[in-house]
């Protein structure tokens, strides 16, 4: 039985979907000449989505400089087609993905916080090293772990057991997903990505963040490697793992050394002293994505 | 701190915390994340008062410029360190002390059959971070810990300070993070205040040792953990380089020295492996 879970996924009919304006805002977003307009009226077809990427937009988290921005329009000039492509990918997913039953007490709870996190240091680390990864690495930090949602939601029992079982023997949640479901979030994260339609260095991020010499895009994997690390380290973890590591002892760490990136002359310590704050960077993050109504009942 | 001085004290902009912040982590390792301003604001205005000062800007450009800077940066570094210590202080270094490095030395050195264990807190102050890992030692060996050799070697250069040590008595206010089970293990009560069981007392080897007296550093050789924190303030930077070093070669292979838990080793020394455990940062010699 254990060995089909990825089989039994592929024929779950009810697997949650990315609304279908997000489907075509990632495809338009991959033709060569696409206009601003048509970005902007794909995007007005869902008006919900519409407001959540103006309000996104317009967060401390996105904005430059003082101007408020009035329209998708503005906002594309002023961020960029990148950054809205970005916004609108991490605000359909968070929406598809988000716990169906909000009090359950499951990884869910710290799922967002872990995810949030790991997109806030992998931006951080990208600047610190001049990656010029273009707001992306945010998305993928966002979105590698997707696998465990879609494990914890339809697997719940295996899946809880592979949680206690990385708690108990302090193994990774991948090992021990593999010795009790026969599969892991990486892969059942990347045949997701697949069916969505997700960019290629998402896909290739949510596989091989645990190995990213093995990734195409090495360098985003490897950067994503190693901001999921630092968020486990400031204990923004969502696995049960309460692991320690040595930085450069990681493959990833091996990975952006030899792509040229002066990791040697980071400052790893500023760099985990100054993450300190990061919770609240991610209730602020997680604030502003929800709605004031959705928020309110999360709190209350 | 006063509450009628509190009242009159200047406020620090952001930007003014963030040059001293800056500073202050060039210039002792020391640092004080976002949401430590306030913290700051504290330690530094009794600076502001005694050098007449009217705002934290003025502060800083003494610090900066003043010819005279080398005396006040001396001050500032005692105001910045706690010089409080009390028992489990630290958390974090605390676990990762308990729940990582004490397991890992011990089933390496079992495998080895070697069943000595050195430790050394280096700057031990009234005893409080000894006997604390001597507690932690003895939670982890449990019942196996008579097969074990264990001595934690604890210096500092206070008289008076290894004196309480040795007396092993604590009030309520220095065992406040101690929970209530290890409280009962671990301390008997005597008067108003508690004292440090035999067992533990027996482990730690008081010492006085002046840890800028290089010659005396450099026979303390063979220790396995090394607890260093909120000592290498005090140093100047080529003195700090130098006494890293040493702490360096005072470790065995597989050894581990903990600093401060804001304190980074980044300007000092290239030699260890820098540890990420949950929540706290650790040296590892490899």
């Amino acid at each position: 039985m254990q060995a089909h879970i990825l089989d039994r996924i592929r024929n779950i009919e009810d697997l949650p979907t990315l609304p279908s304006v997000a489907l075509e805002v990632l495809s338009l977003a991959h033709q060569i000449d696409v206009s601003i307009q048509s970005i902007a009226e794909c995007i007005h077809r869902d008006p919900p989505l519409a407001a959540k990427v103006l309000r996104m937009s317009n967060s401390a988290f996105y904005r430059r400089g003082d101007r408020k921005i009035e329209t998708l329009h503005h906002a594309i000039i002023f961020l960029g087609l990148a950054q809205i492509i970005n916004i609108t990918t991490s605000l359909s997913v968070f929406s598809a993905l988000k716990s169906r039953k909000a009090q359950e007490v499951s990884i869910r709870e710290n799922f967002w916080d872990h995810s949030v996190a790991t997109g806030l240091i992998a931006r951080y680390i990208d600047k610190k090293l001049s990656m010029r990864s273009m707001g992306r690495e945010f998305v993928a930090g966002l979105l590698h772990d997707i696998g465990k949602i879609i494990l914890d939601q339809y697997f719940h029992e295996e899946f809880i057991a592979a949680y206690n079982m990385s708690l108990d023997k302090d193994m990774s949640m991948y090992e021990t997903e593999m010795e009790v479901c026969g599969t892991n979030h990486m892969e059942v994260g990347y045949y997701v990505a697949k069916k969505w339609n997700l960019p290629d260095y998402l896909g290739d991020v949510i596989l091989w963040h645990h190995q990213p010499s093995q990734a195409a895009h090495r360098d985003m994997a490897a950067l994503i490697s190693i901001a999921n690390l630092l968020a486990k380290a400031k204990e923004m973890s969502c696995g049960g793992d309460r692991m320690s590591f040595i930085l450069s002892d990681q493959e990833a760490w091996q990975v952006l050394k030899e792509r040229g990136y002066a990791v040697e002359a980071l400052d790893i310590e500023r760099i985990t002293f100054e993450m300190e704050t990061i919770g609240d960077q991610v209730k602020h993050y997680i604030d502003t994505v929800m709605e004031p109504a959705e928020a309110e009942k999360a709190n209350g | 701190m006063d509450e009628s001085l509190s009242g009159t004290c200047p406020k620090m902009t952001d930007e003014t915390f963030i040059l001293l912040r800056d500073f202050i982590y060039e210039q002792s390792g020391i640092y004080f994340a976002d949401n430590k301003k306030g913290q700051l604001e504290n330690r530094l205005a009794m600076r502001l008062k005694v050098n007449n000062l009217l705002d934290y800007d003025k502060y800083y450009y003494l610090l900066k410029y003043d010819p005279q800077a080398g005396r006040e940066l001396r001050a500032l570094f005692d105001s910045v360190t706690t010089n409080e210590t009390s028992f489990f202080r630290s958390p974090p270094q605390i676990q990762a002390f308990q729940e990582k490095v004490l397991p890992e030395i011990i089933t390496r050195k079992d495998k080895q059959h070697d069943r000595m264990i050195r430790f050394w807190s280096a700057g031990c102050s009234t005893g409080e971070e000894p006997y604390t890992m001597g507690i932690v030692i003895r939670q982890v060996l449990n019942d196996k810990h008579a097969n074990w050799d264990i001595k934690i070697v604890a210096s500092d250069i206070s008289e008076k300070a290894l004196h309480s040590a040795k007396a092993a008595m604590y009030s309520d206010y220095s065992l406040r993070a101690v929970a209530p089970e290890i409280k009962q293990l671990f301390f008997t009560p005597d008067g108003n205040s508690y004292r440090i069981i035999e067992d533990v007392r027996n482990l730690v080897d008081l010492q006085y040792l002046n840890l800028n007296d290089a010659k005396r550093v450099q026979i303390m050789k063979g220790f396995d953990v090394i607890f260093c924190r909120n000592v290498l303030i005090y140093f100047d930077d080529e003195a700090r380089k130098r006494f890293v070093s040493q702490l360096y070669n005072s470790l065995n292979h597989g050894g581990y020295l903990f600093i401060g838990h804001s304190e980074s080793l980044h300007n000092i020394s290239r030699a260890f492996k820098l540890v990420h455990f949950p929540g706290a940062l650790g040296y590892k010699k490899e």
